[in-house]
């Protein structure tokens, strides 16, 4: 009310001619925005917004003061820190968009004054001026994912929030279901009952030469049939919505949910390579928070088919590159896709027992090599055994191997559609060689240890990282102990594997350069795996092995071995360091190599490290180095 | 204007009615300011009207009031500079018959803030006996009755410190760091005492005082004593 020159909005106009996005705005639009503020004080040490607690309704613009975003850790309950915002800056736009739960609580450092815009406004900015919507889908939003986030990575490994997936997840990557469509002279029954017997929400209306005209969704039939005089033999035409709104499959998510807020609707039709490739619901991204990685494992214990696990399996590598952007560890990333990557195998054994009945005896799957030490990144060949109890009689052993066959085969078949290729070196339970009773097994183990050909010491080091997967799990522990008992003393078979521990030293020169391969494919080129991730891997199954440690993952043994292996309670921070940023050097490279469609190896370019990347790289390979010419002390006699 | 006037007629004579024990975090607020000609309650008049409506602790910006009137009384040279406000803008200003009722609209039932208010209340009720023979019914309370009690009950701290004579909103506010236009303006004034209240309210909190009974008690407009009533000493004029 009132006519007159109002200070306060010229106030308010000023202040917001200096803050991004609304610097972009016109006065006459500044002006709307300042009547539509509201000007809340918080004093020092306020909790404004608080974890957990239901979605907000409004924006808040700092115009004086600061404020801390922080998470209440899930594990422990403490607070980290994730984030500051002064003056200009503006919180929670993430969950009023989202409409999730809050995910930060936000508190005030000193006196702090802030504008308050509520959801309606903004919704009008964001539709009219696309400065707004790029403003805080890039700036605020990868601000969001690439710095608040990191913090975190250090408190959770399993915890990977879902919202962060609405912006690094395209929709096309999501709309995977089936467009089902109708004719346009199709009736409002019809086309009813076609949803209502395929279960879906919505349908395509076509016009004559085949082109999408409009969409019907349940919500028509309510609104437009239901409530109103129902005209069920009239044409779906009459109902439906249009023109259609069709997203493209490159999309971020978040750019479909604020369409959907924009035009209030709750289905987008997406296209890919100008066809129709699915429609996408709202219900969709609740769906979505189903690619981290804890309800991924969800989604697999769903499945009740290998088919449906084909899809879910699919997710898995888009899960490193989130976890990446997240800048998680690599002993987490690597752990985390292990989970999953046990969850889908475990998946599958269950789907090849329902279809062939009981076992006829108490068996144990056995996973090997970099799988039983859990240190997967991308999908790995297969590397499995199956061991199961000795048979009593030879009628017993025959049903056992009949059954265990078609087992084995039905596994390997089902991994593979998973994506696991079959392993070269064919070490895998379909192998009967690898499919075996306990003391067949037993006398495996003894034969490599007491007579360690080249064949046996290769098999050794990938058979004696196993891990019980599924099934009887005493089976593989009462091979755990035997082992044990036999790499008692045996210093000749320990010593082969000291010289394999050590035959490639690291490629550090003397002039402190790397030493890479000097010409042909790999010019320039520093294989991580041969030259930095094995000689590691090596040295610390050596060592695990002389101390019976039973635990596999590398990480895991370091962390055995810390007060039980003298050469580790020195080492063992910078053991694990030297773990952890070779691995990570390794994702990075293969998870490049992987989206931009290539097949992922091991050779990284050093030149192409940054200074600190190469420091640490440096770093771990002269920790190698040492680690290798302690054990070329300790092994003297039987280094050739 | 007298059909409007009918319109306002419950609001001129109704009684606001306030349940002492609710609390105010969200009861309706209407900060205001008068600017005037001079402080003679019989010679000067009232130049403008501004003010805000709070809920609680926060200020809606898009529902504000804020009218000049065509005053009865010439302005003063020293008044015009201070508020910028010169004859001739407000000689084609409404009569205050009309802002005033358009005043009483917007304040409709909600509790009246001022600073030092009862010299805005002197001036406006003398207005509204003249036009409606009633004086404002609403509840009224102080910002300056406030921090005078809040300055004596709570620890001493940087916010009641304020220079020899603290009795002026703009040395008040120095102490809560509230930022001040520069131009004295009724609705820039009632922004001001209006933060000014934000403010105060963590503070009512901390001494323990809850409820809309014990604020309008301790808001009771303060009457000031004729000593400080200096020319120069009060933004009003």
């Amino acid at each position: 009310m009132g006519s007159e020159r109002n200070l306060i909005i010229d106030d308010t106009v000023a202040f917001l001619k200096k803050v991004p996005p609304f610097l972009s705005l016109d006065d006459i639009n500044l002006q709307s925005v300042a009547r539509h503020l509201f000007v809340e004080f918080h004093p020092k040490g306020t909790i404004i917004l608080k974890q957990n607690d239901a979605p907000g309704d409004s924006l808040r613009i700092i115009k004086k003061g600061s404020v801390k975003v922080s998470v209440i850790s899930p594990e422990d309950g403490s607070e980290v820190v994730i984030d500051y915002r002064g003056e200009g800056d503006s919180f929670d736009f993430l969950s009023l968009m989202s409409r999730d739960s809050l995910r930060a609580n936000i508190t005030t450092m000193e006196d702090t004054i802030c504008y308050v815009l509520g959801i309606n406004p903004l919704l009008q900015l964001l539709s009219t001026h696309n400065s707004f919507t790029e403003y805080f889908l890039k700036s605020h939003i990868t601000k969001y994912v690439d710095r608040v986030v990191r913090e975190m990575q250090d408190k959770s490994t399993f915890h990977s929030g879902s919202d962060r997936l609405l912006f690094t997840t395209r929709i096309g990557d999501i709309a995977n279901k089936k467009v089902i469509s109708v004719p346009e002279d199709t009736t409002i029954q019809a086309a009813a009952r076609i949803m209502a017997n395929k279960r879906i929400s919505s349908v395509i209306i076509m016009d004559q030469d085949n082109r999408p005209q409009g969409i019907v969704t349940d919500r028509d039939l309510r609104e437009k049939v239901v409530a109103k005089d129902p005209r069920v033999k009239d044409s779906v035409k009459s109902i439906m919505n249009f023109p259609l709104i069709i997203v493209d499959a490159q999309d971020y998510c978040f750019e479909i949910i604020l369409k959907m807020i924009k035009h209030n609707i709750h289905h987008i039709l997406v296209s890919k390579d100008g066809e129709l490739a699915g429609v996408i619901t709202n219900h969709d991204f609740i769906m979505l928070q189903g690619t981290s990685p804890l309800s991924l494992t969800k989604d697999i214990e769903n499945q009740q088919t290998i088919d449906g696990l084909i899809p879910v399996s699919k997710k898995i590598n888009g899960i490193v590159g989130t976890l990446l952007k997240e800048g998680a560890r690599a002993s987490n990333i690597i752990k985390i896709i292990t989970e999953i990557n046990d969850h889908l195998v475990r998946k599958v054994l269950l789907l090849a027992e329902k279809k062939l009945g009981r076992p006829p005896s108490p068996y144990c799957w056995l996973v090997l090599g970099s799988e039983g030490r859990r240190e997967q990144t991308f999908k790995t060949d297969q590397d499995n055994a199956l061991v199961y109890a000795d048979p009593a009689t030879e009628s017993e052993a025959e049903a056992q191997n009949e059954y265990f066959s078609a087992f084995s085969e039905i596994v390997r078949d089902g991994l593979i559609q998973c994506g696991f290729p079959p392993c070269p070196a064919n070490a895998m339970a379909s192998n009967p060689r690898w499919r075996q009773p306990v003391r067949r097994w037993k006398k495996y183990f003894a034969d490599w240890i007491d007579n360690p050909t080249q064949d046996a010491v290769i098999n050794a080091v990938t058979f004696f990282d196993f891990r019980p997967m599924y099934g009887d799990f005493h089976l593989a522990e009462s091979l755990r102990d035997h082992l044990n008992a036999l790499l008692k003393d045996k210093k000749v078979f320990l010593g082969h594997l000291a010289n394999m521990a050590i035959r490639n030293p690291p490629p550090i020169g003397f002039l402190k350069s790397f030493v890479v391969e000097k010409d042909g494919e790999h010019k320039d080129q520093l294989n991580i795996k041969i030259k930095g991730l094995a000689p590691l891997v090596d040295i610390v199954r050596l060592f695990a092995l002389e101390k019976g440690v039973r635990e596999t993952s590398t990480i895991g043994r370091i962390e055995a071995m810390r007060n039980l292996h003298t050469m580790v309670t020195e080492n063992a921070d910078a053991l694990e360091h030297a773990f952890e940023i070779i691995m990570l050097l390794r994702i990075h490279h293969q998870f490049e190599q992987i989206i931009s469609g290539q097949e992922a190896d091991n050779f990284i370019y050093p030149n192409r490290l940054s200074n600190l990347e190469k420091r640490s790289l440096k770093e771990a390979f002269h920790l190698v180095t040492m680690m290798q010419n302690l054990i070329i002390e300790r092994y003297k006699a039987l280094i050739w | 204007m007298f059909r409007h006037l009918r319109h306002i007629g419950d609001l001129i004579r109704k009684k606001r009615l306030v349940d002492p024990a609710r609390p105010f975090t969200d009861a309706r607020f209407v900060v205001m300011d008068t600017e005037l000609t001079g402080l003679d309650e019989k010679r000067d008049s009232i130049v403008s009207i501004g003010a805000v409506r709070m809920t609680g602790g926060v200020i809606d910006l898009g529902d504000t009031f804020y009218q000049l009137v065509n005053p009865d009384t010439a302005l003063s040279a020293s008044s015009v500079v201070i508020h910028e406000i010169t004859p001739s803008e407000v000689a084609a200003k409404p009569p205050i018959d009309a802002v005033l009722a358009e005043y009483l609209a917007y304040a409709s039932d909600d509790i009246l803030i001022g600073h030092f208010v009862s010299l805005d209340l002197a001036f406006l009720n003398r207005e509204m006996r003249r036009i409606f023979k009633h004086e404002l019914r609403n509840p009224v309370i102080d910002t300056l009755s406030i921090h005078e009690w809040l300055s004596r009950r709570l620890p001493p701290r940087a916010c009641f410190t304020a220079p020899p004579l603290g009795y002026r909103l703009y040395d008040i506010v120095k102490g809560f760091d509230i930022p001040v236009n520069v131009a004295h303006n009724a609705i820039a004034d009632a922004y001001t005492t209006a933060q000014l209240f934000q403010r105060l309210l963590p503070l009512l909190a901390e001494a323990g005082i809850i409820t809309l009974g014990d604020l309008l008690r301790i808001g009771t407009p303060f009457k000031g004593n004729d000593g400080l009533a200096v020319s120069g000493e009060f933004s009003n004029f």
